[in-house]
């Protein structure tokens, strides 16, 4: 029987490297294509049917990106530094704060009505007060961003904790561990895999807070940039930068997943 | 042989949502050391709570458990556990998941190294050291479990129906493991507690059996198992054996309808 086993887990292991030699799947493929079939369409439309003002053609979209290259670089790292560093700090403050408050119950006591009070209010309505309080530079729109992955990440972080098994931390005492190492070694780990579905979430919330906050003031940014834009009509600097917030998030997210699948390797997927 | 084990005048009630339940009500029961004593009722006469209460999972309304003399007040790795369902955590190798219990040890990490290698030939394992649970099929998780058990050297081994799950062959060879296991490195017998509401089991298993009422559950009877060790899995089909078996059986039977 120890043969069967092994044998079959020798059969797992053969498959799994069988998917990652094949260099594109079917399933890839008719991605790919999908994608394709959109851009011949958005081609084909602009060219006849659609004006320039309304929908810009693929062709005039990639002259905006030549003729502004020197702007939009600096705009494209504002806007990532603001989504990226207020993320961080957002998600790290929510992680503790929901660790914290499952760990003793007058910390709960004392955040809960603070958290619950706060979440119900959509972030981009305390954008007005955030620029009267910190002006239209870097540090209003980092908490703002910072807010949204901060409640996003305390309730998953509560919720998870919550779900953890209780057999594995009843194991765990019995084995000696004490309230820290359970808290390190058990509960951590566990609520990894519904922490990274809530660091996806922050993700897309971020960019929608950093480009909602840029819309309203500031200097610099590709919320700003397609602000601007509007001004003058200029519709193919709008879409090119949702084009670029299109794209970024799109990579961030599955920078989130390549690194949230590395770290809950161990856990079973169904496919 | 003296008490290791001992419970006494146990009681424990839970308030759920549809009222008080009594769960065990003036359990009174000493397991000398080195017994392999099997708890065996009808489903739901508390006897997987005691087993909690003597791991300091659970506490008693009422009584008390003394091990070695001391009362049980918190979990201690002295008595370790192995679950029902399927407590190996999945976050960590084969090897961390044995080695658990040792990181609070005053061990050095190679002795732990050392002991964890020691028991994953033990329990035929050898070549899964690195591998996630996820890779592994219900017994050879059962075998990290009773491994990750055994690995602080406990003097006292709990087993909530650890085979329950597993199928008819699989539970057989669980079983005659664990009794060349339930010694330890000196030669000494642990004292192990293990509910099982597979008969056979507890009589293949067991020194003595403990028979249990309906709920709240107390001590009916304790039998004395009379076969010689090492058991062959072949004593199954003896007379003496089916007899025992027909007698508990009788036991647990006129009980249920007596309640």
């Amino acid at each position: 029987m120890k043969q069967d086993e092994l044998g079959n887990r020798a059969d797992a292991v053969s498959n799994d490297s069988d998917r990652k030699r094949r260099w594109i799947t079917g399933e890839g493929m008719v991605s790919i294509v999908t994608v394709l079939i959109l851009v011949v369409l958005w081609t084909a439309l602009t060219d006849s049917y659609i004006d320039d003002l309304y929908f810009p053609s693929p062709m005039d979209t990639i002259q905006v990106v030549g003729r502004m290259e020197g702007v939009l670089v600096g705009y494209f790292l504002a806007t990532m530094y603001r989504v990226v560093v207020g993320m961080l700090i957002g998600a790290v403050l929510g992680v503790v704060c929901g660790v914290a408050m499952s760990w003793n119950k007058w910390i709960n006591s004392v955040l809960d009505p603070l958290i619950e009070g706060l979440r119900p209010i959509p972030a981009v309505a305390l954008i007005p007060f955030f620029i009267l309080w910190f002006g239209i530079g870097d540090t209003g729109k980092l908490i703002l961003t910072a807010i949204g992955g901060f409640t996003v990440m305390v309730v998953t972080t509560l919720e998870a904790i919550k779900h953890v098994s209780p057999i594995y931390i009843m194991a765990a005492r019995t084995l000696g561990a004490s309230r820290l190492e359970i808290y390190r070694t058990i509960i951590l780990p566990a609520i990894t895999p519904t922490l990274i579905g809530g660091v996806r979430v922050t993700v897309a919330l971020s960019f929608a807070l950093v480009i909602a906050s840029e819309f309203m003031g500031a200097q610099s940014g590709l919320g700003y940039m397609i602000m601007l834009a509007r001004r003058t009509l200029q519709t193919d600097a709008i879409l090119v930068g949702v084009i670029i917030i299109g794209i970024t998030s799109w990579i961030v997210d599955r920078c989130v997943r390549i690194v949230g699948n590395y770290l809950t390797r161990w856990a079973p997927r169904s496919e | 042989m003296s008490a290791y084990i001992s419970i006494a005048d146990v009681t424990k009630s839970f308030d759920g949502t549809s009222g008080r339940i009594d769960a065990l009500h003036q359990v009174n029961l000493d397991v000398p050391t080195g017994e392999f004593l099997c708890l065996v009722g009808p489903s739901g006469c508390g006897k997987s709570t005691l087993v909690f209460i003597i791991a300091g999972l659970v506490k008693a309304s009422s009584g008390e458990v003394r091990v070695a003399g001391k009362p049980v007040i918190e979990p201690d790795p002295d008595r370790t556990m192995v679950f029902q369902g399927d407590a190996v955590f999945p976050w960590m190798t084969v090897a961390q998941n044995i080695g658990y219990g040792l990181r609070y040890t005053p061990m050095s990490k190679k002795e732990q190294d050392k002991t964890v290698n020691q028991l994953i030939q033990l329990v035929g394992l050898t070549g899964f050291a690195d591998a996630f649970p996820k890779e592994l099929s219900g017994g050879m998780k059962k075998r990290v479990d009773l491994a990750r058990a055994y690995a602080t050297n406990p003097t006292v081994l709990l087993m909530d129906e650890p085979f329950g799950a597993l199928d008819a062959i699989t539970k057989e060879k669980m079983q005659v493991d664990l009794m060349r296991l339930s010694v330890t490195d000196t030669g000494q017998r642990r004292t192990i507690v293990f509910v099982t509401h597979d008969l056979e089991e507890a009589i293949f298993l067991a020194d003595r059996v403990a028979v249990m009422t309906p709920r709240p559950g107390a001590i009916q009877t304790v039998l004395d198992v009379p076969f010689p060790r090492p058991r062959e899995a072949s004593i199954r089909l003896s007379t003496q054996f089916q007899a025992l078996r027909g007698q508990i059986r009788e036991l647990l039977v006129t009980e249920e309808e007596e309640s």
